[in-house]
């Protein structure tokens, strides 16, 4: 992802950990396109009305109304065109029957969010860094 | 008798059921305004960049400190909601190892003089590991935690009977006035105000909870001189109900 | 996270004895095992040698052979108990042949190193944020 900057959609229900992640992404000079969806049910419509450029990398939040992140997951690991973007759970649950679910559907990483915004800058700087050194 | 004997067991069984998902509902959908006003304070306080009232910058701070603290209670709270749920793994664990590596976990930062001593006929056991890790990071959480002396020592000693590990620690600390030391295992409850430590009060009140699950005993005694001794008894064969 | 087993497996003693010593330069606080080919992995994680709790990591160059570290990944994430294994494939091959394949099996992470072993601990260290900051499930 070094030389073009990768879209990334974000799947989060409450504004303010929206707010959160745009700041975040700010903060660490995260360039790259953001798209965000408020619910499982609205990122598959984006995905696949493909109103949205395809993402390399999905943010995705476990508890929200209408489709939840598992649920979501399952969907998307069975459609051809979206089973292998790279989805990294950013979530508050810390149930071991989620980290269990979300990692047989193979995501390549499930980070609890922390109380505090500067913990989450952080996490924000350890992912960019990570993605930087991954290939896409 | 016999009928509604049966029947108000299942009642119990509901009601404490019921109660437990009330519990781990409530801290877990709290936790998201929670985290929202932590933020949101930690942007005000950029936005503001220098302020030259230091009781707005105060205030600021009182606050994260305080939703910070309401965040580990809540913490709290969940876990001992979850005691009887999650973790229940037997595997084989080595007690020496164990209590060393428990051990080591405090000795960076604690200034504290540690002793262990330990009488075993076998050294491996099969378990709830980490609920007897649990149980024993929190009394030494306290017996660290609560020190208030210059030279502090902790000691354990654990000794292995028929049926029974019995791991006591004991500190030459403050130890815990004799009118209020039948409240230390409830939830929250702190001796001091949690201003002066800061702690949540939830760590005996949860190891409290896996002593019961697991038909064993901890109980608080002082110390000869000064200072407080937590004895846990741990049954080498546990039997879970259901 | 807490203490998890990471699984390399590599054919190349010297690699694998600079990753080894990456780690412990970086203070990786996971266990390391390795594995000279693919049969070997596959006896710790599912065989004979079998470590237990099995690893939560994997890294694999899956460039150094024709599709048996690809044959390996499939296997591994069509077995109930190994599905979850979080893979990353390092490769320090020009040659990209295998990673539309390997990144169809969703691996975490394709990465280009080199395993000199100046340059190899920003590498390492990158990896070991990262683990550090993502959860896993108890141990099986």
């Amino acid at each position: 992802m070094n030389q073009k900057l990768v879209n990334i959609l974000l799947v989060e229900d409450d504004e303010v950990d929206v707010m959160n992640v745009k700041r975040a992404f700010s903060k660490n000079n995260i360039m790259n396109p953001l798209f965000v969806a408020g619910n499982g049910v609205e990122a598959l419509e984006m995905l696949e009305s493909q109103i949205i450029p395809l993402p390399k990398i999905i943010i995705l939040d476990i508890n929200m109304p209408k489709m939840n992140g598992i649920e979501f997951l399952k969907i998307m690991r069975e459609n051809e065109r979206l089973k292998n973007i790279s989805v990294f759970v950013m979530t508050t649950s810390n149930e071991d029957s989620d980290k269990i679910n979300a990692y047989n559907l193979n995501v390549a990483g499930y980070i609890l969010k922390p109380l505090s915004f500067e913990k989450f800058l952080t996490s924000v700087a350890t992912l960019k860094n990570f993605w930087q050194l991954c290939e896409l | 008798m016999k009928e509604e004997e049966g029947k108000c067991q299942q009642e119990l069984a509901a009601l404490r059921k019921e109660f437990e998902e009330f519990v781990y509902i409530v801290s877990h959908d709290i936790k998201s305004p929670m985290r929202a006003i932590s933020n949101i304070t930690t942007w005000i306080e950029e936005d503001l960049g220098a302020v030259e009232n230091q009781e707005v910058v105060a205030n600021l701070s009182l606050l994260k400190n305080r939703v910070n603290r309401m965040e580990n209670m809540m913490n709290g709270l969940l876990e001992l909601s979850r005691v009887d749920r999650v973790e229940l793994e037997f595997y084989e664990v080595n007690i020496s190892k164990l209590m060393a590596n428990s051990i080591a976990l405090f000795e960076p930062n604690s200034n504290v003089e540690f002793t262990l001593n330990m009488t075993l006929i076998n050294e491996n056991c099969v378990t709830l590991g980490a609920k007897l890790q649990k149980v024993i990071l929190s009394v030494l959480d306290n017996a660290v935690r609560f020190h208030d002396k210059e030279n502090r020592k902790v000691g354990v000693e654990v000794v292995e009977t028929e049926n029974n590990y019995e791991i006591k620690v004991s500190d030459n600390g403050p130890g815990i006035p004799e009118e209020v030391a039948s409240k230390i295992f409830s939830i929250f409850y702190t001796v001091n105000s949690k201003d002066v430590v800061d702690t949540t009060g939830a760590g005996l009140a949860i190891s409290c909870k896996i002593m019961k699950l697991v038909g064993g005993k901890i109980k608080y005694t002082a110390g000869i001189n000064s200072g407080s001794i937590f004895t846990l008894i741990w049954p080498k064969i546990i039997i879970l109900k259901n | 996270m807490g203490n998890a087993s990471i699984l390399l497996v590599d054919n190349r003693k010297a690699i694998v004895e600079c990753i080894r010593k990456s780690f412990s330069e970086i203070e990786v606080k996971h266990t390391l095992f390795s594995a000279a080919n693919e049969n070997e992995a596959w006896s710790m994680l599912d065989g004979s040698e079998k470590i237990t709790p099995i690893p939560k990591i994997i890294i694999i160059d899956i460039n150094r052979t024709k599709n048996k570290g690809i044959q390996f990944l499939t296997a591994i994430r069509n077995h109930t108990d190994l599905k979850s294994i979080l893979v990353f494939v390092i490769t320090d091959s020009k040659t990209d042949k295998n990673k539309v394949a390997a990144l169809n099996l969703n691996i975490a992470g394709y990465i280009h190193m080199s395993f000199e072993s100046q340059t190899l601990n920003p590498f390492v260290s990158v990896l070991n944020d990262y683990w550090n900051i993502i959860e896993f499930s108890s141990q099986k």
